[in-house]
Formats: structure tokens, C-alpha cells, sequence
């Protein structure tokens, strides 16, 4: 997103999904607030559903015949109860993003909402997931609604076929997005066609290039930090030094651990451009690529020096880093927002990728792991990730499978507890 | 009747006919036919986009090849003496303060934000490419075919624009006239064997541009008006190993087709000497000749981009091509014709004579005073813009000034001013300037005393070649692409004021400069560059600041 800044434009944007059931509003909905928060806009998801199963918990697909009144009446009372919360957050939590995930199949549904929108001065933008491969829709149904908290306890093959017929009852109402004065992206088959009307800001369209982007084949990415180097060993930060012993001992093991890992699937493997990542991936047999962006966090001042060095050298400095280790900018150096920043091309190029393995640096690292496992501002500077450790993420429908495979190769510590004073020296 | 004379005033004349150009034709000298064996090596992956990426290592040897092939000491020179004859059409240009999105590319290109380069000299794995405009006259579509050729071209993507008209204006000889018919459905025989002969010449070097120039995109600007033709030209390129990419412009909304034809012929060749009115009739008379036989795309089996009203809707269909298609639609969603001016400003001088990155110094009192002269200056510029526009008949209101800085206090500081005053101002990090790494705050003498090596490399490539632990121009275009893009979505005017690495590098994005020149762009401590973008070119303005000294780079 590149700073941008919503103290200048205090847009706030509502992102209203539509689409028949089992058509992957969620996972788009979640993967937007993911995408939004870690570039540091605050976007939350107001899922419909949640709020009808508060209500009702384990509906039939009766529940969801249009003709059922009773049915009809508590579905909008959970809608209305949805944006009543999305509305009260834009206010009081200052959002910038919200999305309304829900069917919203019907124009006079969409009308509602865009009314309300309008009152609020909030920017209505839609989302149309539209698909008619029935393997698709029949394989999201088995993955993900048959664990569904409406089906618990109950027969998976039953769930599916209820389901079915939970959907034929919105088919029938369906009107597709075709209001020309809208703002919409709709997804046609996973976005083997693509219709975008009337975006309005830049945000909207980073946002609509995001979803062009995605795509659901399964593929797993594999992160590591560099192998030990010698700058490490004496506990300096930042510098372009080469790998210890231990490290080129790293670099060696590395490609046995990866390919027990990886098997026999095509692999591309991102280093940056500081020599110990290179040759902490000189041993892997795949294609690689050097990236500037994954360069570790600039230190400016401070680079070359340990962490005690810098504690008595610049002490304020020292602390005010400890406060708000997120936002503070070591001087004439980059902050942890600065490496989101320019991060982001990355991401937008993890996501088109299949399967990737990323040699990069700890607060490089922090930053993507922050992404894929939506870790929080206040927590992610503050993840440990160990030298000598494989991390392999494997994303999932509804969230990112992590696995950790530690080479036995030990290795200093560069954690660093927050409060800790550098000046104990640890073993 | 049309009247083309070839002689007429600016300098962009178009060039002789074809027949005559394929005898100068620009020839690479003999040592770059040898691409050295690192790129050899380094053939494209299967299904990868390596967007954003360096160049390309073997991985079991793990070298880190920095240097390009343009290192090589004589190509330099010989560029830069490099002759205007081309084998395309071409506009002439020769200096950096033109716009230089026409110019041929040689075969050996490379491009400022090149990310790799392939023995195929193709990116992301998507082959050989021609996106095919279809449209209506004055619907927009030579503005786009040049819009996305400089937007490609800085990618990397080895891009040319062919249009029809230009070859259309180069057939017919100097002095004579097009014949009448040239334009309607119904021609006479010999009309449409002219008509053919201009379709050939420009498909011939479509094909050349593709086959001996490694070109990878090739955008074809014409009407291409029915499906039956469309058919048939896409059978014709995909048996030369040739995908195609339609892109076709719509415009239902009467005000935009006028404001088009009314920009189109000020910036036209085809209509230089006319009076305003009767060009509009004539051009309005054109389009409405060619409407009962334009049908709009269909086909289902195609990949293709539909832009309605410039850019209010988008409909992208079948994007077998890959990478690209979301790319080029993620830029037109934000594009826009009526672009805004973009200002140029250094940074004044700060507290320290030779500012270093790392201690990030403040504006001295000079600096101050730069800034504020600065900000009389540039809002004096444009009420008398405004002005002159309006006494010119152009009622248009003037648009709304914002300002960009990076997060620098030398540049925050100077933009102060404009703050002060009620203009939004803006802090990008991406706008911080080319870091300079281990030599940061050294001068030119220690520089080559304690990096001698270095130096020797940087004059080869100053473009891509990084000191120690600091960025090259190249990273720095990577670095702006997302400020470049949103340049192009917003409609006001932009002030951008930067360390002048940054400011060559913009300025090279909307000038189209080659890796040679954006280095060496000069940016005057006591002047104001301002960009005014056009369907057909860019162009720059210099406003000088009086009351300001020159000084050497900050």
C-alpha cells in the first residue's frame, strides 16, 4: 500500500459480499482483512452468519426458504444486527475497511444496505463471487460446511446434501450483480472473467488487484532465517558479514531438510541481496532469485553495533524502541511498518506463487509470518524465530497450517525480551 | 480532402515511408551480438513471475552477477551516437526533455525497472504478446497504446506501439493527398489495395519487432472494427507463435468523445493547420462512416479487456496470458486521461554542507527561505497558467494542488510552507532517496580513495550498479512503482519534492528515458520541473526560481 495514509483521505469504505453459499465469500472476506491490516488498515469482518447462529443454531434448509417468514424475519434481524456492529466500529474503532460477509443475493438487500451506507458516508464497494463449476462448489462444501458449527455433530455426507439444498433455496432468488451506478468487482469462476465498475480511490483498486491475484490451488511456503553468521556471534546487528562455521554448517543440511519437506514438487527459492542468505541457499538445487526487499531492517545509525552498544550509546533510543517497537525508526534507518512497506510487492507475488522457500532475515521474517498467521502489531517485532529453523506454511481454507523443522545445528539466540536490558550478557 | 504535408512545424515529423527506412535500419554493433554467458544461462522457469527480482544466478554456483551486458565499454558510446533512422516509423527524438515513448527500442534494451533479464529477452514466462486495441475513432485508444507502452516499457516488458494511422500517413507520398474514400466502408478498388498495402507494410514490422528485436509486446493500435477481421488476425499471430490480448476502448458517453477528438487534434499530425470546428466535423464524420460496421468484442474464446469510459468499468475476460492482463488491469483502473501536472522540487539545503542519510538533518536557515520562495513560485506559475488557459477559452477549473514528500525532514521541512498555507501534504516513505550505504557522506575524493574498484564499476553501469550496502537507480525504480501508479490514478496536481535520485527517476517514468540518461538527469536547485501529460506526449516545462543560487547536489 505504501503509506498510505488515511489521516489525508478519511475514506471508509464498506465491502458488502454477494454470492450464493459455498462460493468462497468467506475465505475472500478473511483474506482481505488479513491483507488490510498487515499494510496496517484497519478492516474487520462482520460475517451475517454468526450473528443468525445466535439465534438459531442448527438450521435446516427450510430455514432458508424464502417463503418461511419466521426464517425470513430472524435472518434479517442477524443481518441487521451485523451492520448495526460494522457501523458502531467505523465510529468508535475508527475502521477503515469493514466487510459485510454475507449472501446479499437480492437487489432490494443490496439497496438496503446501500442506503444505510449512504447515510453514514461510508463508500459501499461490492463483491461478487460467482461460479457455476459444480466440482468446485461441491469440494468447498465438503471442505469447509460439512465442519461448519451449524452441522456439528452431524453425518458429513448428510450436511453436504442439506447444504445443496440450503443453496437451491437462494438460487431461486438470485439476482447477480447488474446495477451499473455500483462500485463492484465480481469474480466470475475464480476469476476466469472479471468485471470491475466504478472504483473510486486507490484503495479500491489495490484491493481489487489483491483479489485478481488470488488463487485456491494448494501450495506451501517455506520460510528461513539466514544459518548463523559471524556478526551474530558477537552479537552485532545489521552489517553484510558472512556465515559462521555453524551457518555454512546450516547451509549444508539445508537442502536434505527442504527436500524431506518438499518431496518431489517444483520449488523457487528468494534470498536477498546480503551475502548470508546467499550462501545460506548456495546449496539448494532450485531456481533462485535475489530480492532488495528482503534485505533485513535497515539500522542507520546503529548498524554494526550490538544491542549493549546501542543501549549505552543512545539509551532513549534504546527505550523508545521497547514502547512501540512497530513504529519506531532506528535513525536514519526503517522502522518495522518501513519493511511492511516495501514488503508488499512480495506478498502480492507470494500470493499469485505456488510453492515458494524464502531465505531471508529475523525482522524480514517477523513481517511475513505477520501476514500469513495475522499476528498483531503489537506482538509481531516481538516473535521469536530461532536461527536454524525451517518454518513451512501450508494455508488453508480458513487459516495457515504452521510446522516448524529445526536443523540440529545450534546456534546463538538474537531474542531479545522486551525490558530486557542488553547490558546482562546472556550465554 | 485531407491534406498531409509531411513539412508541417513541430518537431515531431513523422518519419519517410517504410520503403525507405528498412535501408537505415539500426543494426546492433557486432560485440553485443555476443550476449556473455551469464545471461545465456539463464533461461526462463516454467510458470514463475519474477517480478521485482534481481537478475537471475545459477544456483550451484551462486555468483551474483551485478553487471549487466550494457557494461560493455564501447556499447555506450555507441548508443549514444546512435542514429535517428530506424526500421519502424518513428518520431524523432534527441533530447531527454522529449518524450521518448516512441522512440525504437534498440535489441538490446533494457529497461529502468527491469527486474531479469531471459536469453529470450521475455518476461514472465508469457511469450510473445500483441495486444490488440479495438475502438472507435477518438475513443482513446492511441492515448493508451501509449500510456501502457511507457508503463510496459519501464516494467521491462519490451513494448512498441504500432499505429495504423502513422503508417497510413507514411504511405502516401509528400504532397499528395489521401484519396477521399480512404476513410468509408465502400471504397473504390484501388482505395482498398492502398488500404491493404498500409495494413502489410505495419504487420511486417510487427513481425520484425517480435522475431529480430526480441520484442516481447507489440501493441497494435487500430480500429479492427469486425470480428470476421479480428478472427483472422489472430489466426495470422498465433501461427507465428504470437498470443494475443484485445483491448478494446468504449466510450457511450458523448461529452468524452468530444474532449478526446478536441485533445486529438491539437496533438495530431493529421490535422496541423485546421481550423477547430471543421476538424471536429471532420473527425466526428469519420467515426460516424465506420459505426454500421463496428461490432464491439465477443468472442468468448478470446483473452481480452473490456474498458468502458475510460476506465469506469473494466471487464477482463479469459486471462490465459498470465501475469500480464492484471498487471495492465490494475493500471488502467488507474488511469485516467485527464492526468494531472506533475511539479518537481529539490529539498533546500540543509544544516549540514554534505547531508548525510543517517543523520537525517534539518532545513538551515537558506533552506527556509529556499522553501518559501519556492512556494510563491510555483502557486504564482499556476495562477498565471490558469489564467492564460482561461483568456485561451479553457474555462476549466484549476486543479487541485497536493504535495509529496518522503519522510526526510529536508524534504518535509520544505514542504512546510505549502502546509501552512491549506495544501494537503503527504509523507511517503517510498519517496526517501537512493540510500547511499557505506558512502554515505563521503565526497568524491575519499569516495574514490576508499572504493576505487567500485567507482570503476559505477561509471560502467551508474544505472544498476549498488556501493556497498547502498541502492542503485534500479532498486529505486522498483521502489516507486506504487508511487508512479498512484501518480497516474490522481487527478490533481502533484507537487513531488525529493532528493533528486528520486526526482530522476519519476521524471525518467514519464519521460520515458533510458537507463543512460536517468542518471545523468539534471535538476537545478533554482528550478521547478513541470511535467503537462498529453494523449501523445509528455512535456516539460522548466519554471526557475528566482532569488536562489545553484548550488551542487544536495
Amino acid at each position: 500500500m505504501g503509506g498510505y495514509s488515511f489521516q489525508v483521505e478519511n475514506v471508509q469504505i464498506c465491502v458488502i459480499m454477494v454470492g450464493l453459499p459455498a462460493r468462497g465469500k468467506s475465505l475472500i472476506a478473511q483474506k482481505i482483512v488479513r491483507y488490510l491490516t498487515w499494510l496496517s488498515i484497519r478492516a474487520k469482518c462482520f460475517n451475517v452468519g454468526n450473528y443468525r447462529r445466535l439465534e438459531t443454531a442448527h438450521p435446516t434448509a427450510e430455514f432458508f426458504d424464502v417463503n418461511n417468514s419466521e426464517g425470513e424475519r430472524l435472518r434479517k434481524m442477524a443481518a441487521e444486527a451485523a451492520i448495526r456492529d460494522m457501523f458502531r466500529w467505523f465510529d468508535e474503532d475508527l475502521g477503515v475497511v469493514g466487510i459485510l460477509d454475507a449472501t446479499n443475493t437480492t437487489k432490494s438487500r443490496r439497496n438496503w444496505i446501500l442506503e444505510l451506507c449512504r447515510k453514514r458516508n461510508v463508500e459501499p464497494m461490492f463483491v461478487e463471487s460467482w461460479c457455476d463449476d459444480e466440482d468446485l462448489i461441491m469440494q468447498n462444501i465438503m471442505d469447509v460446511k460439512t465442519t461448519s458449527p451449524d452441522y456439528i455433530g452431524q453425518d458429513p455426507e448428510k450436511a453436504a446434501l442439506d447444504f445443496r439444498n440450503r443453496i437451491r433455496n437462494y438460487e431461486k432468488v438470485y439476482e447477480t450483480i447488474s446495477e451499473r451506478d455500483l462500485t463492484y468487482v465480481k469474480l466470475i469462476n475464480v476469476g476466469s472473467q472479471v468485471i470491475i465498475n466504478r472504483i473510486q480511490s486507490y484503495l479500491e483498486s489495490r484491493i481489487v488487484y489483491y483479489l485478481m491475484n488470488l488463487h485456491i490451488k494448494p501450495r506451501c511456503i517455506w520460510l528461513s532465517r539466514h544459518g548463523e553468521s559471524a556478526f551474530n556471534l558477537t552479537g552485532k546487528i545489521g552489517g553484510d558479514s558472512d556465515l559462521s562455521a555453524r551457518g555454512r554448517e546450516y547451509a549444508r543440511q539445508l537442502p536434505q531438510l527442504v527436500k524431506l519437506s518438499v518431496g518431489n514438487r517444483p520449488l523457487t527459492v528468494w534470498t536477498s541481496t546480503l551475502k548470508r542468505t546467499q550462501q545460506t541457499a548456495k546449496y539448494l538445487p532450485y531456481r533462485q532469485l535475489t530480492w532488495k526487499a528482503l534485505d533485513e531492517l535497515d539500522a542507520g545509525q546503529c548498524d554494526g553495533l550490538t544491542y549493549e552498544e546501542i543501549e549505552n550509546r543512545y539509551p532513549e533510543d534504546f527505550a523508545a524502541r521497547d514502547e512501540n517497537k512497530y513504529e519506531y525508526r532506528y535513525p536514519g534507518g526503517e522502522s518495522y511498518r518501513d519493511v511492511v512497506v516495501r514488503l508488499e510487492p512480495i506478498i502480492m507475488e507470494l500470493e499469485r506463487q505456488e510453492n515458494i522457500m524464502i531465505v531471508t532475515h529475523q525482522a524480514v521474517l517477523r513481517c511475513i509470518y505477520a501476514y500469513f498467521m495475522n499476528v498483531p502489531q503489537d506482538q509481531s517485532p516481538w516473535m521469536e524465530v530461532p536461527l536454524h529453523t525451517l518454518i513451512k506454511l501450508e494455508p488453508k481454507a480458513y487459516g495457515t497450517e504452521v510446522t516448524r523443522i529445526k536443523a540440529d545445528i545450534p546456534a546463538v539466540s538474537t531474542y531479545r525480551e522486551k525490558g530486557q536490558s542488553a547490558k546482562i550478557k546472556s550465554k | 480532402m485531407l491534406s498531409l504535408s509531411s513539412d508541417s512545424s513541430p518537431s515531431r515529423s513523422p518519419s519517410p515511408s517504410p520503403s525507405t527506412s528498412s535501408d537505415d535500419r539500426y543494426r546492433a554493433p557486432s560485440p553485443m551480438a555476443n550476449v556473455p554467458s551469464s545471461f545465456a544461462s539463464s533461461v526462463s522457469p516454467p510458470g514463475l513471475s519474477t517480478f521485482h527480482a534481481d537478475l537471475a544466478t545459477s544456483p550451484i554456483t551462486g555468483g551474483f552477477e551485478s553487471q549487466m551486458h550494457m557494461s560493455h565499454p564501447s556499447f555506450t558510446s555507441q548508443l549514444r551516437t546512435q542514429s535517428v533512422g530506424s526500421k519502424y516509423l518513428r518520431r524523432q527524438s534527441s533530447s531527454v526533455d522529449e518524450d521518448a515513448v516512441h522512440d525504437t527500442l534498440s535489441p538490446t534494451h533494457v529497461s529502468p525497472a527491469q527486474l531479469y533479464s531471459t536469453e529470450s529477452g521475455r518476461l514472465f514466462h508469457a511469450g510473445k504478446i500483441c495486444i490488440v486495441l479495438v475502438g472507435l475513432p477518438a475513443r482513446g485508444k492511441t492515448h493508451l497504446a501509449v500510456s501502457l507502452t511507457r508503463y510496459l516499457r519501464w516494467l521491462g516488458v519490451k513494448t512498441h506501439a504500432f499505429h495504423l494511422g502513422d503508417y497510413r500517413r507514411g504511405h502516401i507520398a509528400p504532397g499528395t493527398e489521401v484519396p477521399d474514400d480512404y476513410f468509408l466502408v465502400n471504397a473504390s478498388p484501388s482505395t482498398v489495395i492502398l488500404r491493404q498495402r498500409v495494413m502489410a507494410a505495419c504487420k511486417a514490422d510487427v513481425y520484425r519487432f517480435f522475431e529480430e528485436d526480441r520484442g516481447q509486446v507489440a501493441i497494435y493500435d487500430a480500429v479492427n472494427p469486425t470480428s470476421a477481421g479480428r478472427r483472422v488476425l489472430v489466426k495470422e499471430l498465433n501461427q507465428r507463435g504470437i498470443q494475443t490480448l484485445f483491448i478494446e476502448s468504449i466510450c457511450d458517453r458523448p461529452e468524452i468523445i468530444e474532449a478526446n477528438v478536441r485533445s486529438v487534434k491539437i496533438s495530431s499530425p493529421d490535422y496541423i493547420g485546421w481550423d477547430e470546428k471543421e476538424a471536429i466535423r471532420h473527425y466526428l464524420k469519420r467515426i460516424s462512416d465506420k459505426i454500421p460496421h463496428y461490432e464491439t468484442l465477443d468472442e468468448p474464446e478470446f483473452s481480452y479487456i473490456k474498458l468502458y469510459n475510460a476506465g469506469e468499468r473494466i471487464l477482463l475476460n479469459n486471462s490465459r496470458v498470465g501475469y500480464l492482463p492484471n498487471r495492465i488491469v490494475f493500471y488502467l483502473m488507474n488511469l485516467h486521461i485527464k492526468a494531472g501536472c506533475v511539479y518537481f522540487a529539490r529539498a533546500g539545503k540543509s544544516t549540514e554542507p554534505r547531508p548525510r542519510y543517517k543523520s537525517d538533518p534539518h532545513l538551515s536557515d537558506e533552506g527556509r527561505t529556499y522553501a518559501r520562495i519556492l512556494t510563491d513560485t510555483l502557486l504564482e506559475h499556476r495562477r498565471s497558467e490558469h489564467s492564460a488557459r482561461g483568456a485561451d477559452g479553457d474555462n476549466s477549473p484549476e486543479r487541485e494542488l497536493i504535495v509529496w514528500t518522503s519522510t526526510r525532514r529536508r524534504t518535509v521541512e520544505t514542504a512546510a510552507e505549502f502546509e501552512k498555507r491549506g495544501f494537503s501534504c503527504r509523507q511517503r516513505p517510498q519517496l526517501s532517496q537512493m540510500h547511499p550505504g557505506s558512502c554515505d557522506g563521503l565526497s568524491q575524493q575519499e569516495l574514490e580513495k576508499q572504493f576505487p574498484g567500485e567507482v570503476e564499476l559505477h561509471k560502467k553501469d551508474p544505472y544498476r550498479h549498488r556501493f556497498p550496502r547502498a541502492e542503485s537507480y534500479h532498486d529505486l525504480a522498483v521502489r516507486l512503482e506504487p508511487v508512479i501508479l498512484e501518480m497516474e490514478r490522481i487527478p490533481n496536481d502533484i507537487l513531488i519534492v525529493a532528493h533528486v535520485s528520486v526526482l530522476r527517476v519519476l521524471y525518467g517514468y514519464l519521460m520515458a528515458c533510458s537507463t543512460f540518461d536517468i542518471p545523468e538527469l539534471d535538476f537545478e536547485s533554482n528550478e521547478i520541473v513541470e511535467i503537462i501529460p498529453s494523449a501523445y506526449n509528455n512535456k516539460v516545462k522548466r519554471i526557475k526560481i528566482y532569488g536562489v543560487e545553484e548550488s551542487e547536489t544536495l
